[in-house]
Formats: structure tokens, C-alpha cells, sequence
């Protein structure tokens, strides 16, 4: 950064023929875990514990799972009570209803590919709003809802949620009644949770489809919930290009 | 000298096709406390590794599932498989946890496990 400000000076001083506009470099830094992931991936490669290409594969598997699975999965428990019973019972059992194997998951059939197996998910009610943290690291049910988002790792968001939920929540644009009372899951152990919101208002007769539409990733995280035409299902306006591209076919 | 052998992949071999904590199923024993039990989690010593979180030790909450059986995560870190335990899942009160949180939400909560070694009767 301090070199990219450096020379944007030398550029505003107007020192002639120089290249005034260097490409800025794309990624400032590489992280120290960064550098650590790939040391020990390559020697893993190279003592021969799995290839470059199983590498690729399941990372993407892993960066190929979007929060879909979780949502059909929400959206099944709101029209079946039956379903929904199972879910909060035994949610591993339940993810299998949506093509989800927490123990057999593909590619690697091994164990725990990349997480513990045991899913619990939270009920929430019009009294009662589950939100989920992992203080301790950044614990996630990853099989059924895919990579985390990048602010549920920061530790401005796992030490401060479990201290200041409303806070936090508020930050998120989610204002609940004191009568509601937020309960917060610490994933600190081998079980993962998942938050099944309540159906909102103004869904009646709708079919699986439109109601997945409307769980969103941070609505199973406990940060949002689900509103019709608020999340995901809305139309967002379009702006026109000002020089639209013209297609030749 | 041998050096002896040791299976570093004995853990994940276990867990195939069963899952990890349901491969240490009926290996707990007797659960010591149940669902409704009021419980205090005791602030022990812990060397180099735990997953008991500082906020909650001390505090007094309310056992809500025991969830399951597993090594507890004091003893995995160190591949020591031998003894698992039930885990809880225990209820506090915000406001035994952070005497200053604010009167106007009495209802909040926070729900986190704990291997039944943390666990004392209140």
C-alpha cells in the first residue's frame, strides 16, 4: 500500500515522462496462513498424501456449495411438519433429504471431510431467535452451507456476538422487541448449528421454490431473517449501460 | 531401536462411514447429568490446549441435551482417544455471564457445550 501511495505522489507532483498510472497490484499481501496453507499443501502433494489434482477437486467441491442445500431444506420444513420435527430431532438425518451426506460426503468418502457430523438445527419462534458464532475459531456446518463468509472468521464479530448480540445485530440491520429473547449458539464443540427461521408473513401458498428463494445464507447464520421481496427474491433495478455492448450473433 | 508404530490415521479410519462424534457412541458411560440440571462449569487448570471458553468458566447455566459421547477436545489435541465423555449443551443466562448486561433483555441467552469434566452440580 505505501508503495502504491508513494508513487501516486511522485504522479501528482507531475514529474514528466514518467509512468504516471502503475497498475495497481491486484492482492496487496499475501497472509502468513496463506503462505503456511501452501507450504504444507506442497508437502503433502510431494510426500504423496493426495495430488494437485484431488486438491483442485475438492476444493471445487467445497467452493461450489452454495447455501441452496440449506435453504430447500428450510423450505421443505415449513411445508412439512413432519420434516421440520426431523430437523430439529436429527438434522444430519434431515440433510439427506436434500442430497446432503454430512458422512458420506463426496470426494473424499473419509469420515470427516471437512467437518464434525453432528447438525443441529435451531428453532426459531416469534419468543425465540437463535444466532450462531464459533468464538473459538469459526466452526461452520460447511457440508450444507458451504464456505463461511469472510466476517463470520473476524474476531470483531466472534468476540462481540456472544457479548453484544443486539449490537451486533443491530449492525446488521436486525432490530428485535426485548420480549424476544436471542439466544447465541457457541459452536465451540463438534456440533454445528444451523438457524430455521420462521416462515414470514405474506408466503401463504407458496410453493418450495419461492420460499428457498427467500432463505438466504445470513438468514441460517441468524443474522437476517427470511422477507419476502427484502431477501434474495427481490428485483433489483437495472442500470443500463451507457454504451451497451452489441451482440453479433 | 524400533521406533514404535504409531497410526496416525486411526482416527479418521474409525469415523468412516459413521461420523465423527458417532463413532464414539456407547463409549461415555452413564451421562451424569440430564436435561433440566442445574450446573456450575468449573474453571480447571488446562495446559496448552482447550475448548472451554474463559467467559462461561465459573458461571452457573442450565443443562439442555446431552448431545453426544466424544474424547474430550482436551484430550484429542493430544490424539488420546481412549476415554470419551458426554458432552452437554448448557443454557446461560446473559446476564450470568456479563453482570453488566443491560436489565432491559433479561431473556437473552447463550447456549454452548461442555464435556462432562467441566460440569459440577450447582
Amino acid at each position: 500500500m505505501a508503495k502504491t501511495s508513494d508513487q501516486s505522489k511522485k504522479g501528482a507532483h507531475g514529474h514528466e515522462g514518467e509512468h504516471q498510472h502503475p497498475p495497481a497490484p491486484m492482492v496487496d499481501e499475501v497472509s502468513d496462513f496463506e503462505v503456511l496453507e501452501m507450504a504444507v499443501r506442497e508437502l503433502a502433494i510431494e510426500k504423496g498424501l493426495f495430488t494437485a489434482e484431488d486438491h483442485r477437486r475438492w476444493t471445487e467441491y467445497v467452493h461450489s456449495l452454495g447455501p441452496l442445500p440449506a435453504a430447500r431444506l428450510v423450505a421443505k420444513a415449513w411445508l412439512d411438519p413432519e420434516l421440520k420435527k426431523l430437523a430439529v430431532k436429527d438434522g444430519v438425518k434431515a440433510s439427506l433429504k436434500v442430497g446432503v451426506d454430512w458422512i458420506n460426503s463426496p470426494p473424499t468418502n473419509f469420515g470427516t471431510p471437512s467437518d464434525y457430523c453432528n447438525l443441529r438445527i435451531l428453532e426459531d419462534t416469534p419468543t425465540l431467535k437463535h444466532v450462531v458464532v464459533c468464538t473459538l475459531c469459526s466452526c461452520y456446518p460447511r457440508p450444507i452451507l458451504g464456505q463461511s463468509p469472510e466476517w463470520y472468521r473476524t474476531p470483531a464479530y466472534r468476540r462481540r456476538l456472544v457479548r453484544w448480540p443486539r449490537q451486533v445485530l443491530s449492525e446488521f440491520g436486525l432490530q428485535l422487541p426485548p420480549e424476544v429473547e436471542i439466544r447465541v449458539a457457541d459452536s465451540n464443540q463438534k456440533t454445528r448449528y444451523m438457524v430455521l427461521p420462521v416462515r414470514p408473513a405474506g408466503t401463504e401458498g407458496w410453493t418450495e421454490e419461492q420460499l428457498a428463494e427467500i432463505v438466504t445464507r445470513d438468514c441460517m447464520i441468524g443474522v437476517a431473517v427470511p422477507k419476502p421481496g427484502v431477501t434474495s427474491n427481490v428485483k433489483m433495478p437495472v442500470h443500463r449501460a451507457v454504451h451497451p455492448i452489441e451482440h453479433h450473433s | 531401536m524400533s521406533k514404535a508404530h504409531h497410526d496416525r490415521t486411526h482416527h479418521a479410519k474409525k469415523a468412516t462411514g459413521i461420523g465423527d462424534p458417532q463413532c464414539f457412541k456407547g463409549e461415555g458411560g452413564k451421562p451424569k447429568f440430564k436435561a433440566g440440571d442445574t450446573v456450575r462449569i468449573r474453571d480447571m487448570a488446562d495446559f496448552f490446549y482447550t475448548r472451554c471458553q474463559t467467559y462461561t468458566r465459573g458461571a452457573v447455566g442450565t443443562v439442555t441435551l446431552a448431545v453426544y459421547e466424544s474424547p474430550a477436545a482436551e484430550d484429542e489435541a493430544w490424539d488420546n482417544t481412549d476415554k470419551p465423555e458426554w458432552f452437554y449443551s448448557v443454557k446461560f443466562r446473559q446476564k450470568d455471564l456479563w453482570p453488566d448486561y443491560p436489565s432491559a433483555f433479561p431473556n437473552d441467552t447463550v447456549e454452548t457445550e461442555f464435556s462432562e469434566r467441566w460440569l459440577e452440580k450447582a
